[in-house]
Order: C-alpha cells, then structure tokens, then sequence
C-alpha cells in the first residue's frame, strides 16, 4: 500500500515537472521558432555579400554615428541609398539592432546605412523629436558624400524604419524631401506617429474633454515638439502649428513620395487612429500607398506574421519598381 | 488500458497543455505591454 502511495507522489511530481518544462519550451518556441520566410531575409555577414563601416561621423555629437552598409560587386556606375532608422521610442536603442534589415538591403544590391540620433534622456534633456530630425537631415549629406570616397555613387534613395525611426523616416521624406541632396524614391515603416492630433491620442486619454487630458497631451506634445505647449493652445487647437515640424502627415502634399506603412488596430503606444487619418491624407493626395493592418496586434505587429509578411514582400515590389538596382557594368 | 499506458496519456495531454499554456502566457504579456487580441492571426 505504501509503495503504491509513494508511487502516485512520484507521478504527479513528474506531471508538475512535466507541464513547467514543456510551459518553458512553449514560450521559448514563441520566441526563437521563425516563419520559414523570415529565414529567407536573413543574410549572414559575408565578405561575398559587402563590406560594413561602423560608427562613421556626421557630426560632432556622440550618437551623431552610423553604419554603412556596402554591396560586395562596386562595378554599377550608381547605387540606390537605403537609409533604415532605429525604433526605441526616441530615447532608446541603436542601429546595430537593424543588422538584420540592413544586411539584407545590402544583399540586394543597395548601399544601406543605419543612423544613431541624440535620444532623450538624462544625458539629453533637450533631445526631441525635431532635433533628432534636423540630425538625420544632416546626416543624409555626409552619407551620401561619405559613400562616394568608398567609390559607391548615389544617385537615388529611400528612407524607411521602424516606430520611433519610422516617424523620423516620415518626417525625411516628407518635409525635408526637397532639401535632400538626391531624390527620394520611397518610404517604408511601421507603427511610427505621424500626427499630434489630441483627439486621435485616445490610448493616452487625450481625447477626454478634460483639464487633465490637456495638460496630458500639452506635457506630452511639448516634449516631443521641443516647444513649450500649454492647455490653452491644446484647447484653442493653435498648438497643431507648434507641433508640425514633427507631424509628417502635415507635409503631404501630391508630390509625397511612394509609402508603404503597417499599424496595429490595438497599439498601445501609438494611436492607430491616427493612421487612419495619415491614410485618409494618402488617398486625398493620391499618393501611391500601402497601408498593412495588422487586425490582431499591437505596437510590435507580432501576432499577425502574414501581414508582415505581405508588407516586406510590398517592400521589396516596391523597392524593384522605385529604386531599381542597376545592372553591374561587367555584365 | 493498462495504468502505463493511462500515465502516459496523461504525461502527454499535460505537455501539450503546458506548450501551449506557455505559448499563449507569452502573447498575453507583449499584448499587455504592446496591444493586441489574445487568439486571431498567428496560430497561438
């Protein structure tokens, strides 16, 4: 009786041992498996497929850095510029944690950099949103410039990222588009805010006719923008010309360049109601635009794979339609 | 069935429960943090 007791013990023991290993494996399954065509992008780090330059300066700040990214065949007598910017929510992150996206623009015959920027912090109280644009404006010259003593001539470029660099991207191709020392082809990017429109900031309670959600969204928007905005201006609404020099949405125009955008219908750090509004300036501008939602997810687009799946296969149409890799000359 | 066999079915139900137990405990959390549906779109 008493072996039969122990044996029991011994058995629901190796159940509970049981369900916490395989509870283990299932989230790590969730977090290394891939889809099978996400392994197709990934692109070792070869010296058949280019050359990588870390950390080139364009300016005298510490983040003022970036990494070029060169096709190993350098016989075309022009190169498209791929420029990807880091997310981080404009106070984290860095380039090296696009490797991946890079590497593969590269492998695609496109000179592809990434570009650090001042974030905010504690080091950088005055970072903002603006100020980290005018940065990647400056950087766009001295990458070009930089390309050409490497012996790759660019004549053409895109700009694209991801959340926070996705809205930087928007800004680039948007508002600094004619100051570009070579035509913007294309703009690609995912979940990055386009406008500051209180009412479409709902995740964050600013739509409320409320003191507090005013003052909310004036603190808020203020910091982004870099300019004071007060609760007067939120109400009287004078504050969307404040904020336009970061509202990419505000600069399109009939002559905004190809887009292709992903949002998703529950982000809680970006309102995707304001991606509404950004594909309502697209269709009323007839800009030639794709628009992903990602109907199941969040700020990180990660349960919908075939949606992002459909939105880098768009890319990539798009980046052979834009931005087209020219033939080497040796063939 | 012999109880081998029962245990054994049972060890495995359990490990299948528990796969994807800790497949979704891990989508629930990024959608706490990001946003998102806790079924729908990608499988788990």
């Amino acid at each position: 009786m008493s072996l039969k007791k122990g044996d029991r013990k011994m058995f629901i023991f190796i159940c509970i041992m049981t369900f916490v290993v395989c509870f283990l494996l299932g989230i790590g399954s969730k977090v290394v498996l891939k889809p099978s065509w996400a392994k197709n992008d990934e692109v070792k780090m070869t010296p058949e497929v280019g050359t990588l330059y870390t950390d080139l300066s364009y300016g005298e700040k510490e983040s003022n850095r970036f990494d070029m990214y060169l096709p190993h065949d350098q016989t075309k007598k022009h190169y498209g510029l791929v420029v990807y910017l880091h997310a981080g929510g404009f106070t984290y992150g860095d380039k090296s944690g696009d490797k991946d996206i890079l590497s593969w623009l590269r492998f695609k015959g496109y000179v592809a950099v990434g570009i650090n920027y001042t974030l905010f912090n504690e080091d950088n109280p005055d970072a903002n949103v603006y100020t980290q644009s005018l940065e990647i404006k400056d950087a766009i010259p001295h990458i070009i410039e930089q390309a050409k003593q490497y012996g790759y001539s660019i004549d053409q470029m895109a700009i694209a990222g991801g959340s926070a660099g996705h809205t930087l991207a928007m800004i680039y191709a948007y508002r600094d588009a004619k100051t570009s020392p070579v035509p913007i082809q294309l703009l690609f990017g995912a979940v990055g805010p386009s406008s500051f429109y209180k009412e479409d900031w709902n995740i964050y309670g600013f739509d409320q006719n409320t003191d507090e959600a005013r003052q909310g969204a004036a603190g808020l928007f203020s910091v982004m923008s870099g300019t004071q905005i007060t609760s007067e201006m939120i109400q009287d609404q004078t504050y969307l010309e404040k904020v336009k020099p970061i509202s990419a949405l505000m600069w399109i125009n009939e002559e905004t360049v190809p887009s292709i955008v992903a949002y998703g219908k529950y982000d809680k750090v970006q309102p995707f109601k304001g991606s509404q509004r950004l594909l309502k300036a697209y269709q009323d501008h007839h800009v030639d635009y794709q628009y992903f939602v990602a109907e199941h997810s969040g700020h990180g687009l990660q349960n919908d794979n075939k949606i992002y799946y459909q939105y880098m296969q768009t890319v990539e149409a798009y980046l052979d339609k834009y931005i087209p890799v020219e033939e080497s000359v040796n063939k | 069935m012999t109880l081998t066999k029962t245990r054994i079915m049972i060890l495995l139900i359990i490990a299948i429960m528990a796969f994807v137990l800790g497949r979704l405990a891990l989508r629930t959390i990024l959608n706490l943090l990001l946003g998102g549906t806790l079924f729908g779109g990608n499988f788990l």
